[in-house]
């Protein structure tokens, strides 16, 4: 959404009426109302991303003297990097499931407003996980896959019925950490999805549904050709929203296992993270964190065209 | 066969309040338990007796009210400073007939795009040189930045619905710009303002990574950074862990309490309209 908007206003820069608004002002209040913000915005988001771009060229532990080494970083990122590929892998991965997840968001929505009268407080209720930081659900969920002799629940219903054999321990067994993190964040952003879903479903006008209910049409059938139309727009921001936040999946990670066991949870941003501030390699991390950007930058790009296929063609 | 359905979906209601809901009271009754009734793994007992003091002992030791203030210092500071620029920002482009308008919401857009974690060590060079690094505005100025431009975009979307009767009857009245953005624009724009006061707030009173990137000062440290050293400090007293984080989590908890309303047609705004 935010995307295609940009393309509008690249469009809309060079035709804009100016001629139908009242305010003529001279250009310092012009440049009192917009400056401050801009200039924060500027100095915090743009200089550093530039600035990284350059460090990403250097051979740099941050202290000492930094050597121009070209793009030696980028082709060490790409080629020779063994713990590089399995973190976009996993960033990717994660990317998918979240965007598994929002289809049975929608589905609980529906159902919600179709058989639950105050489905509004129920909506408040799976939300709350929502709006806790990532230090607490990390720290919680953490103690929740502890070992059973350290008091883990999971691990604990799983003895107690009788499940010996499928316990685990969660968080440092190579082959699942990474598993154990995506259920929590999964978890934890069901609320957020599901309320937008249902946003989305209860502003679908019942009158629609009236008439559809005298030409034949209720229950699944009215969804197949009422609901699913006129929810793709609301569908399509959860799907871009959930993409775009697993790229950008970080706190969660750092929090729970800090990329370990011996890079086994490792995404993109904290492989970078551990690139700069714990090997203090602060070129190369600049070139991870480079990478990142295109990336999300590409990304964005790319599913907001194909979402916007796949509305036009639904609606 | 209808109430068979109904009964399904109740069912998976039930279920669904259950896993999301029930790792947090877990968490209270954690918190209420001593080391030895947490290890023997019951995972669903109440505790014995209370323990009551493990908050006191999480209180005193973890600097609760240290963090909190400081959490409070840098959100308020944050949203007040958010909510002015930006709407600031979005009256200029909304309502002044200035022919870069575009362009300034070009770049505030094409920012938000922007990974934040990609400009940490960048921004902790450039803090470092400017001697901000370990101070609130180490804080404050990415916080400021990264909320603005959802802030410009929700606060821009409703200004550029004000009637613009209203600014010609206030200029004719001889209103200037300052006192018609003051007394006019702001005060019509309260709902989509409340809008980022919510997102704002979600966002950074629960942010734990710049917080532990740009400051290192124990007196400066904000709650989510707060609870985070509190745990790898206290490792052991699991008991104080859970209260710790019950104390953590309380504060917004509290405030989806009174106003979850508010607040979850907030975030679902923020994520549609933005």
């Amino acid at each position: 959404m935010r995307c295609s908007f940009v393309f509008g206003l690249i469009l809309s820069v060079y035709k804009e009426a100016t001629v139908l608004k009242v305010l003529k002002v001279p250009a310092h209040t012009i440049a009192v109302f917009i400056l401050p913000a801009l200039l924060i915005y500027i100095c915090i988001v743009f200089i550093p991303i530039g600035v990284s771009f350059y460090t990403g060229t250097l051979d740099w532990n941050g202290i000492g003297e930094s050597k121009f080494i070209g793009f030696d970083n980028f082709h060490r990122l790409l080629f020779n990097d063994p713990f590089f590929w399995p973190s976009v892998k996993r960033t990717l991965l994660y990317a998918v499931a979240s965007m598994v997840e929002i289809p049975i968001c929608l589905l609980m929505a529906v159902l919600l407003n179709r058989y639950v009268r105050k489905a509004n407080t129920l909506v408040s209720i799976y939300f709350t996980p929502v709006i806790l930081s990532v230090v607490i659900i990390g720290q919680l969920w953490k103690t929740i896959y502890n070992p059973e002799s350290m008091g883990g629940m999971l691990n604990g219903i799983l003895v107690s019925l009788g499940l010996d054999s499928w316990t685990h321990n969660w968080l440092t067994e190579p082959k699942i950490a990474m598993y154990s993190i995506y259920l929590v964040s999964l978890w934890q952003y069901f609320g957020y999805h599901l309320l937008i879903q249902f946003t989305g479903v209860q502003n679908i006008p019942s009158e629609i549904y009236e008439a559809a209910k005298i030409d034949g049409a209720d229950g699944f059938k009215a969804d197949r050709y009422i609901t699913f139309p006129m929810i793709v727009p609301i569908f399509k921001i959860s799907i871009v929203l959930a993409f775009i936040g697993s790229l950008q999946q970080f706190d969660l990670v750092m929090v729970m296992t800090g990329g370990g066991p011996a890079h086994a949870t490792d995404v993109i941003s904290t492989h970078m993270y551990n690139s700069s501030f714990m090997s203090q390699q602060y070129g190369y991390g600049s070139a991870i964190a480079s990478f990142l950007v295109v990336l999300c930058l590409a990304f964005t790009l790319v599913i907001n065209y194909v979402m916007n296929k796949v509305e036009r063609k639904y609606t | 066969m209808v109430n068979f359905r109904k009964g399904l979906v109740y069912l998976l209601i039930a279920v669904l309040c259950v896993t999301q809901l029930y790792p947090l009271l877990w968490l209270v009754l954690y918190s209420l338990k001593n080391n030895e009734e947490i290890l023997s793994g019951s995972f669903f007992a109440l505790p014995k007796t209370p323990q009551w003091h493990n908050y006191s002992e999480a209180f005193h030791s973890g600097h609760y009210t240290q963090y909190l203030t400081n959490s409070v210092i840098v959100t308020l500071s944050t949203m007040v400073c958010v909510i002015l620029f930006s709407a600031m920002v979005a009256f200029a482009i909304t309502r002044f007939r200035f022919k870069y308008g575009n362009i300034v919401m070009l770049v505030f857009l094409l920012g938000m795009m922007i990974p934040m974690q990609a400009t940490l060590l960048p921004l902790m060079i450039i803090f470092k040189n400017a001697h901000i690094l370990n101070t609130r505005w180490s804080l404050i100025l990415p916080y400021i930045a990264f909320s603005s431009p959802i802030a410009v975009f929700i606060l821009s979307g409703f200004m550029r619905g004000i009637p613009n009767e209203i600014e010609e009857s206030a200029v004719i009245d001889g209103a200037n710009t300052y006192r018609i953005f003051w007394s006019i624009i702001v005060p019509i724009s309260i709902p989509p303002v409340m809008t980022v006061c919510i997102l704002t707030f979600i966002n950074i009173w629960n942010e734990y990574i710049m917080a532990a990137t740009f400051i290192s000062k124990e007196a400066l440290k904000t709650l989510p950074f707060g609870v985070y050293s509190f745990v790898s400090q206290y490792s052991t007293n699991y008991g104080d862990i859970g209260a710790f984080l019950i104390m953590g989590a309380a504060p917004v908890i509290l405030l989806y309490f009174l106003l979850s309303d508010k607040i979850t047609k907030g975030m679902a705004d923020g994520a549609v309209k933005g």
